[in-house]
């Protein structure tokens, strides 16, 4: 059985996965910052670290994200796209589609059992549909990012704000404090308004249930109730849902070896 | 006796042979491909009359010429209009003298076209019901007789198209010892007497003629040969039994009207049509619609459902060069 | 039209500041088609020496614009147009030169900015900016533009550049399928002709106007030869590469680039027969539809998909800069002057697959196209280029995206503007939908 190690170079943050046959050996993160390729090597050795191994024991290496040639060591490359699907259908052997929701740029894919792509869409170019949107607006509440969700939850109105820009959408917040909203009624809005953006995406390229949910804003509690809210559908979201790409770029670096 | 047969089959073999290899001639040496089966298809058509000629001068039993074009007709549809019939042929050659001269044709508006359409029914039907409507009725007399050699013959109207120029018996034209005459010469002559025969085969020559010059295949219009063969495709018990048609693949085709603006007949159902079986009656196979359209094999002729031509890409050079 | 005294669309730029805007425009320019051909030349290592030819008209600062002052020098007259609905043969039967207009300039957008806002397509803002700096040898040696007044872009656009040139403009009917627009437009190009015959003093006769679609046979039949061999699996040319050749029939010398084209098809078909193939043949074939991707700055998309990993490759297009330039031959009946007549201004109306069209039973003439295509290049995904802005292709896409589910073609709707900064994100989707292309064709 192969060691492999699938690296993900998110905007925010380098996440690595390490894998032996399909288990799951252990798990690495750094923030990019300015130097993602020094955030790659930390986040590889956190890895390496926790799973008790060395580097030539790493068998094979496949990166994906923005950025993979600043990896020090990357034997292949894999789209997001395909590795999300290969990891949502690894995790979930039944999940069809997959919603990825990262900080820049979310993506929905629909597959096969195999985790063979059938088509996908990636958010147009604007950050209002993705994790950028929820820091923008958490800052316009003046409330911590990780707060909001379980403040959402709390919510007794309803009230929308414009989902389809972030500069539009803080205005909206603005004005809605101004007209003593509870923050609770605002923060659910702003869900509402992120999972609706993800939802027409979704039934773009057309809603197989059951969904998977992965990427950093799946953690978020506010965004996983507003988007069952919309979805009238099973939504399954694993316990390292932001580790979905390095996961899906390590099954890549076992199909290379021969191990699929 | 013995010799007289044989001396027919070889002059039958000579003239099919010449046919063939005038065909032939045309396949390998004409290079244009938009033009080589017009080509071919004159060659035919100067064979079938011909024929026809040959044809009449061993019998005059019209029963049996009749049988025979109406037998194959059922399956090959208006073959016969578009590559047979005689007079089809001198209506084609007034076409070349026209493009010689440069002259331009006469587009028969969509709605008179249609109304024409119907018009051949309505004669065809005339002609038919007319041994009925006249003449005494004794009780020997029965419909069957009259229609085959009664008085007003509405036979020999449906053959008439066919009598070549030339014919092997007595007419009332003759230039050097050679009996003239023209389709529907004898019909004429019946209906108008021995007086006025010949002024009435002369206008009625003349009208056809020069119509022809300016409207493209004039007398088709009105044919009630034409409209006994187009019976068969219009009404549907009998929609299915014609083995040649014209089949149109609906994706290659890019609406580009050259189909459309070729016809000679003004036939719109090949551009109109999303696909499928041409089924309209004034379509005459003359195929210049497969011949000019530019798309590979998106105007097919099917013989009994199996491509025998279709249409290609006239600007490659042809293949047999 | 008669080019205007006082500007329309003002905002003037000092003529000190314009001709410095356009030696920095032209230079950048001209070293980016430097540079594209480079990655061309690379990324195909036995491409056929004939394509030198093709790169130097590409090259068209140096080479086509010298070309034409030449023969504006010698009396000859230029027509430029806008559309491919300008009938090419009757400019040949005057004695004029056509010349296709249409900016693939990135940088004339930022003047373009200054007249037309930022929601109007990227190519009647590159072409306006083009014109304020006098950017493009073609409009400025025009004598007169023919222009199509088809989408709302090109319409204004008309307007724009009649404060120019001279602008004849032709209004195709959208509503080409009804008997009333073949007439109506006939009438157009009949306007048209005698303009023709103004501009250059020469009347066009029936022996003219057959020379003339003569000329376009050999150009139609050396254009869809080369269509022909891309049908190859796997493929002897690779797609930037072709699209070049296509591009280059619009603003060459037609006969020349006749010949030369017919030259390269010679050579391609012998390396077909020799199994000397462009990529490797499990390739992913992709065909790029929609708004078109014009010469040099453009050439962005087709770059991202054949220097992407996994390598894609081109194999057709739905432009109208591109595989349907000179897709329809003028099918003659008669050679009269009215049939030939005729047949040249059918030929532009109505095989047009322009979304521009419609109808009122399914307007199914783009998707029959695009099918046909599909089948014929053995097409394994669709990639559908809209400019920001471009209403028609945009509410298309849902159509041909249903069309093309029914026979199982993936399509990726891909949104972009004249700019360089999205090629990141681009190529971030570009490859994606390549891998899932691969992944098909391997199950």
């Amino acid at each position: 059985m192969a060691t492999v190690a699938g690296i993900d170079m998110g905007v925010q943050n380098v996440k690595v996965v390490i894998l032996k046959g399909g288990e799951i050996l252990s798990y690495g993160l750094a923030p990019s910052g300015f130097e993602p390729e020094k955030a790659a090597e930390q986040a590889f050795e956190e890895a390496l670290g926790k799973a008790g191994i060395t580097p030539s024991q790493v068998v094979h290496v496949a990166a994906t994200g923005v950025g993979v040639e600043l990896a020090s060591r990357v034997d292949s490359k894999v789209s997001v796209v395909s590795a999300d699907a290969k990891a949502a259908v690894h995790l979930y052997p039944s999940a069809r589609t997959v919603v990825d929701v990262g900080a820049e740029e979310s993506r929905v894919i629909r597959c096969d059992g195999k985790g063979t792509v059938l088509d996908f869409a990636i958010n147009e170019r604007c950050a209002a549909g993705a994790g950028a949107f929820l820091e923008a607006m958490a800052r316009a509440l003046e409330v911590r990012l990780e707060d909001m969700g379980r403040l959402s939850l709390e919510a007794e109105g309803t009230v929308s704000i414009s989902a389809t820009c972030v500069i539009f959408g803080e205005s909206d917040v603005v004005s809605l404090i101004h007209k003593q909203v509870p923050k609770h009624d605002i923060a659910r809005a702003v869900y509402d308004a992120l999972a609706e953006r993800i939802t027409s995406m979704i039934h773009r390229v057309g809603l197989e249930p059951p969904v998977v949910l992965v990427g950093g804003v799946a953690r978020d509690v506010g965004f996983a109730a507003a988007l069952k809210r919309k979805l009238e559908a099973e939504i399954l979201i694993p316990d390292h849902p932001e580790m979905a790409g390095a996961l899906g770029a390590a099954l890549h670096a076992l199909e290379k070896v021969g191990e699929a | 006796m013995w010799l007289q047969v044989v001396s027919e089959i070889l002059k039958l073999t000579v003239f099919a042979g010449l046919t063939l290899a005038g065909i032939l001639a045309i396949l390998i040496w004409k290079k244009d491909l938009k033009t080589k089966i017009t080509y071919m298809r004159f060659l035919v058509q100067a064979a079938s009359m011909v024929a026809f000629y040959l044809l009449f001068s061993y019998t005059t039993e019209l029963l049996l010429i009749l049988a025979a074009i109406f037998v194959l007709s059922i399956f090959w549809g208006r073959l016969f209009c578009g590559w047979l019939c005689p007079f089809g042929f001198y209506m084609d050659l007034t076409a070349v003298v026209r493009k010689a001269f440069k002259a331009r044709y006469w587009n028969i508006p969509d709605k008179l076209n249609k109304a024409l359409d119907k018009l051949r029914y309505a004669i065809l039907a005339f002609f038919l019901c007319l041994p009925f409507m006249l003449g005494p009725i004794e009780p020997w007399q029965w419909p069957l007789v009259k229609f085959l050699v009664g008085p007003f013959k509405p036979m020999s109207v449906l053959l008439s198209p066919v009598e070549p120029l030339v014919i092997p018996w007595e007419s009332a034209v003759k230039l050097y010892g050679i009996n003239l005459s023209y389709p529907y010469a004898s019909v004429i002559a019946y209906y108008s007497g021995e007086k006025f025969a010949l002024l009435s085969i002369t206008i009625f020559a003349f009208l056809t003629l020069a119509s022809s010059f300016v409207v493209r295949r004039f007398w088709c219009r009105f044919c009630p040969t034409g409209a006994t063969f187009s019976a068969l495709n219009r009404f549907k018990p009998f929609s299915w039994i014609p083995i040649l048609r014209l089949h149109k693949v609906e994706e290659k085709c890019t609406k580009c009207g050259i189909c459309r603006r070729v016809c000679p007949a003004t036939v719109t159902e090949v551009y109109d049509r999303k696909g499928g079986d041409i089924k309209t009656s004034m379509c005459m196979l003359c195929l210049r619609c497969v011949e000019m359209c530019p798309y590979e094999d998106c105007l097919r002729l099917n013989l009994a459902g199996k491509t025998v031509f279709r249409s290609r890409n006239w600007l490659e050079p042809s293949k047999i060069e | 039209m008669e080019a205007s005294a006082g500007k329309k669309y003002g905002v003037e730029l000092p003529p000190k500041e314009a001709e410095e805007l356009r030696k920095a425009m032209k230079t950048a320019s001209a070293k980016l088609m430097n540079e594209y051909v480079e990655r061309m030349r690379k990324a195909w290592p036995n491409r056929p020496k004939v394509m030198q030819y093709f790169d130097d008209v590409a090259r068209f600062f140096d080479t086509r614009e010298r070309e034409l002052l030449k023969a504006k020098e010698e009396g000859k007259k230029v027509v430029g147009y806008t559309c491919m609905f300008a009938p090419i043969e009757l400019i040949l039967a005057a004695g004029a030169i056509p010349v296709r207009v249409a900016c693939g300039v990135y940088d004339a957008v930022k003047l373009g900015n200054r007249i037309v806002p930022v929601e109007v397509c990227p190519v009647v803002r590159s072409t306006v900016g083009a014109g304020m700096v006098d950017l493009s040898p073609f409009i400025e040696l025009s004598d007169a533009l023919i222009t199509a007044l088809t989408c709302d872009g090109m319409t204004k656009l008309s307007e724009i550049l009649s404060d120019k040139k001279p602008v004849w403009t032709l209004n195709p009917p959208r509503l080409k399928d009804a008997p009333q627009s073949t007439r109506f437009w006939r009438e157009e190009l009949k306007t048209v002709k005698t303009k023709l015959e103004k501009l250059t003093g020469t009347k066009i006769t029936a022996k003219g106007l057959k020379s003339a679609i003569e000329i376009m046979h050999r150009a139609t039949r050396a254009f869809k030869r080369l269509q022909e061999i891309r049908r190859s699996n796997p493929p002897v040319i690779m797609g930037r590469d072709a699209m070049l050749v296509n591009q280059t029939a619009m603003w060459d010398d037609i006969e020349r680039w006749t010949a030369k084209t017919e030259e390269l098809c010679m050579e391609l078909e012998k390396r077909a027969g020799e199994k000397v193939w462009a990529c490797p043949p499990d390739t992913p074939r992709v065909m790029l539809a929609g708004s078109p991707a014009i010469w040099p700055d453009n050439w962005k998309l087709p770059n991202i998909v054949e220097e992407a990993t996994p390598q894609g490759v081109i194999v057709a297009d739905e432009f109208c800069f591109g595989d349907r330039f000179l897709f329809d031959p003028v099918g003659v009946d008669e050679w009269t002057m009215e049939d030939m007549f005729n047949a040249v201004a059918e030929r532009y109306l109505l095989p047009s697959t322009c979304p521009y069209f419609t109808s009122e039973d399914g307007n199914e003439d783009r998707v029959n196209w695009l099918i046909a295509r599909i089948k014929e290049r053995r097409v394994d995904g669709v990639i559908y280029h809209v400019f920001r802005g471009c209403m028609l292709y945009a509410i298309e896409y849902m159509r041909i995206k249903r069309a093309l589910d029914k026979i199982n073609v993936p399509v990726y709707y891909l949104d972009t503007d004249y700019t360089r900064e999205d090629v990141g994100q681009l190529k971030t989707r570009v490859e994606a939908f390549l891998e899932m292309l691969k992944s098909r064709v391997e199950v």
